[in-house]
């Protein structure tokens, strides 16, 4: 059976300002893989994942150009479409960023707030989730006697899969993640490649990545950042 | 260290030295010239007494409480329109609207009090009177409207300033998990800049507080405890404008040092919560 293509992304130009970022840029990711980007600081590795979300339009004098489609319920969406809101398409799109950002509120709260703002008021439901994304994240088992706590208080590590089960709370069908273990120590940045080995089985990843080593460990496919194009590498 | 930079320390030593004894003897300045009254009646008798000269009561509070009320309600009215102004501000709004709207705050923060006066003399006072039936039309509703507009801009620029100090991580990431610009502004951004609301609160009260204009036109300065908005009132600043020109050696004129300090002490201890709230919103927002 051939692979599905999960995103295809058409001519993306990317610009901040007037400085371009990203040029033409044509990719395909493929649906159950996890894809690995990688190429030199600053090339706009990250800006790329945010063009897949339309996050990209949270960031003052950023500009984009071009198509990203992404396969959702058997059928490929537009994700510039303007009946597509773009609160809809970060859910099912969800992101992780380079530096762990729990919000200021609860471990419960963090994991329960892409359920919140989805408009889940059934208690039960949420907690259910929140343990199911918690395990997800490898994080039930040392979190689950103090989900009133404030995450901040949670080591880095923790913080990261904290993140990471936020992001897996509404059950997206894509998880971009930038640079997940960056910030973490070899121990904890081992924890979360074992976790993405895992939800690979449930949804796409894309992953931005320094790492040559936890690139070939990790990635199915490989494309690389450079002179403001990507190509693929593997 | 050289000798130049050893004198230069010195000098600016010297200079906040200064800076700090000053507001310091002020406050001994006010009780010197306050004790004739302070040393013929009890402090207690002089807060919780009523205000009649001829009879011999020097009492303040009168002015306490009408000064205490017209800063809280004004407060009350202006903090949801300034929440609403800074929201807007922070970006519920496109930059093609929130930019001239925090010009126009900005440029509303300049306008002199006597202006808010003048129109609550023209337009407001008579409207009152016609409304509500109220005397003269001077009474707390109207100097209430006036004050809660002035302190608006301030209380909203408090309040942009405290959006503007939440991290942008913070943002990112409830927009990344799908949250709405509204939804955002609620759930995220109100929550972490809660601190900064508050000391943009106090400030804004001790704004409030020691307004004298408004009051002194609006408000009908009847040395009383109102008892209702549409009542005359005489607030603590608008007290120390009337009786400024007594005889400098009777008991009325040591009684505006009295409420002088009264709105000292609590102004600072508004700076200085504020000044702890906003030292915690940084070391917080770090």
């Amino acid at each position: 059976m051939d692979p599905v293509v999960k995103i295809r992304v058409e001519g993306l130009t990317f610009r901040y300002g007037a400085r371009t970022v990203l040029r033409e840029v044509s990719a395909l990711f493929l649906e159950g893989a996890l894809a690995a980007i990688v190429g030199p600081s600053g090339r706009g590795k990250s800006t790329f994942l945010m063009a897949l979300n339309r996050l990209w339009e949270e960031v003052p004098g950023a500009h984009a150009q071009g198509r990203v489609w992404v396969r959702l319920d058997g059928r490929e969406r537009l994700v510039s479409d303007p009946s597509f809101p773009a609160t809809e398409l970060r859910r099912r799109v969800a992101m992780v960023f380079q530096a762990p950002n729990p919000l200021r509120m609860s471990i419960f709260n963090n994991v329960a707030f892409p359920l919140k703002v989805m408009g889940q008021r059934n208690k039960r439901l949420v907690a259910q989730e929140v343990e199911g994304a918690l395990r997800r994240a490898f994080l039930w088992d040392e979190v689950k006697d103090r989900l009133d706590e404030d995450a901040r208080r949670l080591s880095g590590g923790q913080q990261q899969r904290l993140c990471i089960a936020r992001a897996l709370a509404a059950q997206p069908d894509v998880l971009l993640l930038d640079e997940p273990t960056s910030s973490l120590d070899a121990r904890a940045a081992g924890v979360i490649e074992d976790l993405l080995l895992t939800l690979k089985r449930r949804c796409t990843l894309v992953v931005v990545s320094h790492y040559l080593e936890q690139v070939e460990r990790l990635a199915d496919q490989v494309y690389e950042v450079a002179h403001e194009t990507l190509e693929i590498l593997s | 260290m050289s000798r130049r930079e050893r004198l230069v320390r010195k000098i600016l030593g010297t200079a906040t030295l200064c800076a700090a004894a000053l507001p310091l003897s002020i406050l001994i300045f006010m009780l010197i010239l306050a004790r004739p009254l302070l040393s013929s009646f009890s402090v207690s008798d002089l807060l919780t007494g009523s205000w009649a000269p001829l009879q011999g009561r020097y009492g303040i509070l009168p002015m306490m409480v009408a000064s205490f009320l017209l800063a809280s309600c004004s407060l009350a009215v202006s903090f949801p329109v300034s929440l609403g102004c800074a929201g807007l501000i922070f970006g519920l709004t496109p930059p093609m609207l929130a930019v001239p709207l925090r010009r126009l705050v900005q440029l509303m923060t300049g306008f002199p009090t006597v202006v808010y006066g003048f129109v609550g003399v023209f337009l407001l006072v008579p409207t009152v009177r016609h409304l509500f039936h109220a005397g003269s039309g001077r009474c707390l509703l109207s100097a209430l409207v006036p004050l809660s507009l002035m302190i608006t801009p301030t209380m909203t620029l408090f309040f942009s300033d405290a959006f503007a100090a939440v991290p942008r991580p913070i943002l990112l990431a409830a927009a990344a998990a799908g949250a709405d610009p509204v939804q955002r502004f609620v759930w995220v951004v109100i929550p972490s800049a809660r601190r900064g609301l508050a000391a943009g609160l106090v400030l804004s009260f001790g704004r409030a507080l020691g307004d004298t204009l408004i009051a002194l036109m609006l408000a009908g300065n009847a040395a009383q405890v109102p008892s209702g908005f549409l009542e005359s009132a005489r607030t603590l600043t608008a007290h120390i404008a009337l009786v400024i020109a007594a005889d400098l050696q009777s008991l009325e004129f040591a009684s505006i040092f009295l409420c002088g300090m009264v709105l000292y002490v609590l102004t600072s201890c508004a700076a200085l919560c504020a000044w702890k709230m906003r030292a915690a919103t940084r070391k917080n927002s770090r």
